[in-house]
């Protein structure tokens, strides 16, 4: 019904809207990346300047002299990696389980499953805390990884969904050629939900990466502390090196702008996921 | 792509097992020195020499030190405490500030705690009655216990037992633009003495234009808070030791109106846009030049050198009340101490001597710029070399001031009251409710607060 002088109208309008937004967005961003080049006068003379006058390249290697970032880095990926592959791994297994296979009590199980959601985590801490430090694994990495390695609610519950959505047809079909579950689980149902399981990935990656209170509650050596713990570094008492704290949580968030880049399709998906329950 | 999917579960699973492991293992190992790098050589040295000796007890201590102004200095600290006898080796420890208490209560509960930390000195008592950390009393000589500000030694005893050795302390004083005043035609000489000269020349150091405020003179919650003025004008805290209250009483009454009245000239927004600078911390409305007078913290000298080098500015006591009402000002601090189920107690108290004596304190003190607790290092300090003249002068007034310094400690009787008061007091200074009205709720509330933990 348009015709094309109103359809370019309303494309500009939607653009201009659009970057308007965007802009409001990432504006924060931008003055991140402003107060990570300034220096410390200049911040607390308080003038709204984006543009630095005197740019400070050095604060991004300065704040390795103040705590060894790379060492941070590397025990924080080391984390991420391992509690990431964990969550994908294991509450998809779990959660095919209650989709696919039927025993006796699965349900009740599973509401049991589910009702360990309604308890904030804050709520098992400190009873965690003990028991971990009861095990001797305070200031270990197992309190931080093992927990990932039984499963989590919410995953479970998005990823059974997921399996529902796998045809009964197709797992009976494939029995009938004569696989088991495992093959079924791995060469079937597996590949047929991945960008679930981006999802689960792309939020859990998130979640420990920028984790502060494990870390913080079962390290006690500097040498295990991860990014998150060694930003602090700059805030004390009374002042904050504001520059350095930029600075530092720019070359943290680095790593997730980039893998968002990298699975921006999937991690758009994966929020339509959450968004919108009647997946086909 | 099921192969890929399943090696690398396999490889995590793997990963994951030796991986924590390994890192498990080095540090049960304890004083072994996987943990710092470039000096592994040196520690793992030491580190056979412990056990053949088998004696050596490492000393977990946790600060929140981790700044490079206040790492290297505590860390010489240490380094000399370690270097000077063979019996105890202090292994340092940063844990984030605010966070490091969190810590170390769920440390205190698993019955693993640290061997010392460096805690809030209000809050001495209340963990002493709650039994978060042994006293320490046994350890001490008459000359240790001797050797700090009175009032800091107070809050660290409960009972007649010393729970903690005082580590350093703050003060709150009067920052003054002298440019400003000069041009305002005030003597940069003669700073305010009493509320109403502090008030009175705001008036004049003020620059309005078209009815907004281009510059503060002076505004009494910017920098502190309306419990500082109470304090200053009570001449004590409004909630003693023992549970009485002193809210609901002239002095106080005064304060908020006093208060209230700066508030009405300059209105709400003013205050709220400056204060809001302030809060965030990112911006410094006094360097900035927006407002000429206030009360901070004494240790704002410090930022005031680095980040405002060509700024002439002069400090003094906080003003009083009224002639001969006294100057009192307000403090925190810190103290080491020892929590509950610590290895080994005298260890610990050996090393918090080592941290509070002379040397270590003014060591402390000519780096940090910091107002030390032990009383003669301070005394020292404030005629170091390491300080320019305008630095031995602030110093000297933080030492002067501590005469007239109250500290807070919270009282068994009302722990963190202040969270259930201070809503009060807000909305008294948002004028929500009227002075008299608020007072007297607040009394009545700590009051009963008071009763119901008597």
């Amino acid at each position: 019904m348009y015709n094309n002088g109103k359809m370019k109208f309303w494309r500009a309008f939607n653009f201009v809207l659009l970057l308007a937004g965007s802009l409001f967005m990432i504006a924060p961003l931008f003055w991140m990346i402003s107060i990570s080049l300034k220096t410390m006068e200049e911040i607390y003379r308080g003038e709204f300047t984006f543009i630095p006058e005197d740019i400070q390249f050095s604060n991004f290697t300065d704040i390795f002299t103040v705590a060894p970032f790379g060492t941070y880095f590397i025990n924080t990926a080391v984390i991420t990696v391992i509690v990431v592959l964990a969550n994908v791994f294991v509450n998809a297994y779990i959660a095919y389980g209650f989709a696919k296979i039927e025993f006796k009590g699965r349900g009740p199980l599973f509401i049991i499953v589910l009702s360990t959601m309604m308890l904030p985590g804050f709520i098992t801490l400190i009873p965690q805390y003990v028991i971990f430090a009861k095990l001797g694994l305070v200031n270990t990495y197992y309190p931080l990884i093992l927990p990932a390695l039984f499963g989590s609610a919410f995953n479970i519950f998005l990823l059974r969904q997921f399996f529902k959505g796998v045809p009964n047809s197709m797992i009976e079909a494939a029995k009938m050629e004569g696989a088991n579950h495992f093959q079924i689980f791995f060469k079937i149902a597996l590949p047929m939900i991945k960008p679930a399981l981006f999802t689960v990935a792309i939020f859990s990656f998130n979640g420990v990466w920028n984790d502060f209170l494990g870390p913080l509650l079962y390290l006690n050596d500097e040498s295990l502390y991860t990014l998150q713990l060694g930003l602090q570094v700059f805030k004390e008492q009374s002042n904050t090196q504001w520059n350095y704290l930029m600075a530092g949580s720019l070359l943290v968030l680095l790593p997730v702008i980039v893998l968002f880049f990298f699975f921006q399709r999937y991690f758009i998906e994966g929020s339509n996921i959450l968004g919108n329950t009647d997946e086909k | 792509m099921k192969k890929f999917m399943f090696l690398l579960m396999a490889s995590m699973l793997f990963l994951s097992a030796c991986g924590g492991f390994n890192l498990g293992e080095n540090d049960s190992s304890g004083g072994d020195g996987s943990n710092e790098e470039g000096d592994s050589e040196e520690t793992t040295a030491s580190g056979s020499e412990e056990a053949e000796e088998g004696e050596k007890i490492v000393l977990d201590f946790w600060t929140y030190w981790g700044s490079e102004q206040r790492r290297p200095v505590i860390d010489k600290i240490i380094e000399d405490f370690n270097n000077s006898q063979d019996g105890i080796e202090v292994k340092h420890t940063y844990v984030p500030w605010g966070d490091i208490w969190t810590k170390n209560l769920a440390a205190i509960a698993a019955g693993d705690p640290p061997d010392v930390i460096i805690n809030d000195i209000n809050t001495v008592k209340l963990r002493a009655q709650e039994g978060q950390i042994e006293p320490i009393t046994e350890y001490l000589d008459e000359e240790t216990k001797n050797s700090f500000y009175d009032q800091m030694m107070e809050a660290s005893t409960f009972e007649d037992e010393i729970y903690a050795l005082p580590f350093n302390t703050d003060t709150q004083i009067l920052f003054y633009n002298k440019d400003q005043f000069e041009e305002a035609g005030l003597d940069p000489g003669s700073p305010p003495s009493t509320w109403a000269e502090a008030e009175e020349y705001g008036n004049q150091l003020d620059i309005q234009e078209n009815g907004d405020f281009e510059r503060i003179g002076f505004y009494p919650l910017i920098g502190a808070g309306n419990d500082v003025w109470m304090v200053n004008a009570l001449g004590e805290n409004y909630i003693t030791e023992d549970g009485e209250v002193n809210i609901n009483t002239p002095p106080v009454q005064d304060t908020f109106e006093w208060i209230l009245g700066q508030k009405e000239k300059y209105g709400e927004n003013t205050i709220t846009s400056i204060n809001s600078q302030f809060e965030n911390a990112q911006q410094d409305p006094f360097m900035s030049g927006k407002i000429s007078m206030m009360v901070q913290n004494a240790n704002y000298y410090v930022e005031l050198r680095d980040f405002a080098q060509d700024m002439n500015f002069g400090v003094a006591p906080l003003p009083e009340k009224e002639e001969d009402s006294g100057h009192t000002s307000w403090g925190g601090g810190f103290v080491a101490e020892v929590p509950k189920g610590a290895k080994d107690p005298e260890a610990s108290a050996e090393f918090i001597k080592y941290l509070t004596n002379h040397a270590s304190q003014l060591y402390w003190a000519e780096n940090n710029f910091d107002l030390v607790a032990n009383e003669e290092a301070s005394i020292a300090a404030a005629e170091s070399d390491e300080f320019s003249d305008k630095g031995q002068e602030v110093y000297s007034l933080m030492i002067e001031n501590m005469e007239r310094t109250q500290l807070t400690p919270q009282p068994v009787v009302a722990p963190d009251y202040a969270s259930t008061i201070n809503p009060v007091f807000e909305s008294i200074i948002s004028e929500k409710t009227d002075v008299d009205e608020g007072l007297e709720k607040a009394q009545t509330e700590l009051e009963r607060i008071v009763e119901n933990n008597k």
